[in-house]
């Protein structure tokens, strides 16, 4: 009922959002559907989107990794901000990898790693502060990073490190310690960055295998079990958006809460939804997957597309800090229309692509039962 | 034709006088009766009562997506489980004389989807989570007293799934998937680095731990999620793999209450089929037959346990449901399919909904 009258209030308070609804008339060349074959699809999603992803994704922590390094090395307030713009940066390229959950990532715990994400009971800033009030030399050494709790060694960490309490006394030499535990994660993040590209890179590896599917493969075998992990990939992705990085916050039984927010000391919240969901219709558009249907299902790509357009103009309406928004009742209803928006992509992909695709991707959803 | 007659005793007099003339005449040719939760065409959710040849002889609406059905000739109910993290169960009387009683779970506590009756059909065990305390409980309701909440135990680990009655009639084992989940979250799974799937036997007189099994640390990340009990009382079970697509761990195996656990070893190509994914275990008649399904790999596969190999392989697209049928089993799909298998009698059928993961025998 909640959801219903903040959509309510979306449509009031935003009459851009009242126009969708309508999808563009069918293309007058269904009849030439399949316009792609499906190991072209599978090529794109690699060469054009996964290995590019990955690889500014390196790129990125590299430069994070480097500004850390300064900071350290000759404390300012012109270092911090340089440190601060390249987690920016950091966090933009993760979001646009982070659902591809697949080969690498789930390898020696990669993911939790990179970023301990949902974690209900704030087990991250507790071992972070104990580490940051012990002063654990451990912690600033990558070796004996790694020995740590996975929870210490992401971008949380480093979130807390550059934006959390006690952040203030990084442009000084009192925060000798705080940048140095802050500049270790950079470098595990590096390295499994650069882990990750090279894994992606490898010719004889997980793309290779979801590229050119074979059946002496375990993971990929046939064309449709590397498509259905790609239409996996995107309504998994899309549901994660909605159940780890809205909901939380919004508030799922009415209660906010802008603490749960992902990224909310850093105020890159919306800013990582936003990589999130235009990392996914880049899958979706630069594989042309959509294209891989029958003519009774021209119409999808179009009706997705226009989707995502309405989740963006949601996103351009959440202007402010979480907290804030939350408290604002324009932002908030704009907040609930994304969720709605993500609901809607999501059986866009798990039932409507999937089943266009003649795939079962849909049956069991995120951890089947 | 005795399980129709159990059925229908447990149902009460009325129960086939009520139904519409062609569904009591269904009723009336069964030799057996089925349920199983499932996803109508367009939407919205209920549990229907089948004929081995696939006739729905009654519905039960639902609020929202079911998982499995148990039902106890006793208490002469039927009860329905949300899907995880549902919160959640429908009461139901198959008779349909009395109406629909929906549990909901207490503050702080959700379904698994799975449940289990008392053999004096008096209380009803379900696996639920505590979620903010991180772990697995079993609710204990009163099936005498309008399904109150009487108490809980632990099931000495996260993610309860799948729970039995042991043929003693008083120790439950529980399948512990080990995956944590809370309800803030979705379905998503927050624990992958530090999972700890086990099978546990608990006392029901006092909710003690009997024994808890575990499979190598190797396998951390194979989440241990349904169970049937065969002839010779060991109890068998599926799992699904959380590791990396491309490792391929067994899947099936064994474990019994004098403190055996183990895989068996499917073949490498069927491995590859069962694409890390079983989603549900059902044990023949006889006991010396387990199904387990893949909905992910679309294959259904009979193992004789007293080799321990396939004697069967069929595929299924989008197949997971199973119940003991004939000498074989009968078994289900999200597609609206219903066929038998492996020496099963039933003929194929296609119903206009899908199936959801599991098919409960009511006798």
């Amino acid at each position: 009922m909640r959801l219903i009258f903040a959509l309510l209030l979306a449509l009031c308070a935003a009459p851009v959002l009242a126009q969708e609804g309508k999808a563009p008339p069918p293309n007058a060349a269904d009849a030439k559907y399949p316009l792609i074959a499906r190991a072209e699809v599978l090529a794109n999603a690699v060469e054009k989107v996964i290995r590019p992803a990955f690889a500014t994704f390196k790129a990125e922590t590299a430069d994070l990794n480097s500004a850390m390094g300064a900071l350290c090395e000759t404390p300012s307030a012109q270092a911090v901000a340089t440190a601060n713009a390249a987690f920016a940066k950091v966090v933009d390229g993760y979001s646009r990898v982070e659902f591809f959950k697949i080969g690498p990532i789930t390898e020696q715990n990669r993911a939790e790693r990179l970023l301990f994400w949902p974690d209900p009971k704030g087990i991250a800033l507790k071992q972070v502060q104990q580490i940051l009030s012990s002063q654990d030399a451990a912690a600033t050494i990558v070796d004996g990073l790694r020995g740590k709790s996975v929870a210490v060694q992401g971008l949380g960490a480093l979130e807390y490190v550059l934006f959390g309490t006690g952040s203030d006394t990084l442009a000084a030499d009192a925060g000798h310690f705080r940048c140095h535990y802050g500049a270790t994660v950079a470098t595990a993040i590096a390295g499994i960055a650069s882990d990750l590209d090279l894994d992606w890179q490898t010719r004889d590896g997980i793309a290779t295998h979801l590229m050119e599917p074979r059946e002496d493969y375990t993971d990929y075998r046939t064309k449709i079990e590397a498509l259905e992990e790609i239409v996996g990939t995107l309504a998994h992705g899309i549901e994660a958006v909605r159940d780890t990085r809205l909901l939380p916050f919004i508030g799922r039984t009415g209660k906010a809460a802008p603490k749960q927010a992902l990224f909310w000391r850093s105020g890159l919240t919306m800013a990582a939804v936003r990589a999130n969901i235009e990392g996914l219709e880049t899958l979706f558009k630069v594989s042309r997957i959509a294209q891989a249907v029958g003519p009774d299902h021209a119409g999808l790509e179009n009706t997705t597309l226009f989707e995502f357009k309405n989740a963006y103009r949601g996103l351009g309406l959440v202007t402010s800090p979480v907290a804030d928004a939350l408290v604002d009742t324009r932002q908030l209803a704009a907040l609930n229309y994304l969720v709605i928006v993500t609901q809607s992509l999501g059986s866009l992909f798990g039932d409507t692509l999937s089943a266009a695709l003649s795939l079962s991707v849909g049956f069991s959803s995120l951890d089947g039962d | 034709m005795w399980q129709r007659r159990a059925f229908l005793k447990a149902a009460g007099a009325g129960f086939a006088a009520s139904l519409l003339p062609w569904r009591a005449q269904a009723l009336e040719t069964a030799e057996l009766v089925f349920a199983s939760a499932i996803q109508k065409i367009g939407g919205g959710y209920g549990a229907a009562l089948l004929t081995e040849r696939g006739e729905v002889v009654a519905t039960v609406a639902l609020p929202d997506r079911g998982h499995d059905i148990t039902f106890s000739p006793q208490a002469g109910r039927g009860v329905v489980f949300a899907r995880q993290p549902g919160t959640f169960a429908v009461v139901f009387d198959p008779a349909g004389k009395v109406e629909p009683l929906t549990l909901t779970s207490p503050e702080g506590r959700h379904f698994y989807g799975h449940g289990v009756f008392s053999p004096d059909g008096k209380l009803l065990y379900a696996t639920e989570s505590d979620f903010e305390a991180g772990q697995g409980v079993i609710g204990i309701y009163d099936a005498t007293g309008g399904y109150k909440r009487m108490a809980e135990f632990p099931t000495y680990g996260i993610g309860p799934h799948e729970l039995l009655l042991m043929p003693d009639g008083k120790t439950l084992v529980i399948a512990n998937g080990g995956i944590l989940t809370h309800p803030d979250y979705g379905r998503t799974e927050l624990n992958l680095d530090t999972m700890d799937p086990s099978v546990v036997f608990v006392d029901t007189a006092s909710g003690a731990l009997i024994g808890q099994l575990r499979l190598n640390a190797g396998l951390h990340q194979l989440s241990i999620r349904h169970m049937a009990i065969d002839a010779r009382q060991r109890v068998w079970f599926g799992c699904q793999y959380r590791g990396p697509a491309e490792d391929s761990p067994q899947l099936v195996g064994y474990a019994t209450m004098d403190g055996k656990i183990e895989l068996i070893e499917l073949p490498a190509d069927t491995l590859g089929d069962l694409r890390n994914y079983i989603g549900s275990v059902a044990a023949s008649a006889d006991g010396k037959t387990v199904g387990v399904a893949s909905p992910e790999g679309d294959l259904v596969l009979a193992i004789d346990t007293s080799s321990s190999r396939p004697s069967l392989m069929q595929t299924l697209k989008n197949g997971c449901g199973l119940a003991p049928q004939g000498n074989g089993f009968v078994a289900s799909s999200g597609d609206g399919e219903w066929l038998g298998i492996a020496g099963s009698t039933v003929s194929d059928r296609k119903l206009d909904f899908s199936f959801d993961n599991h098919i409960a025998l009511l006798s």
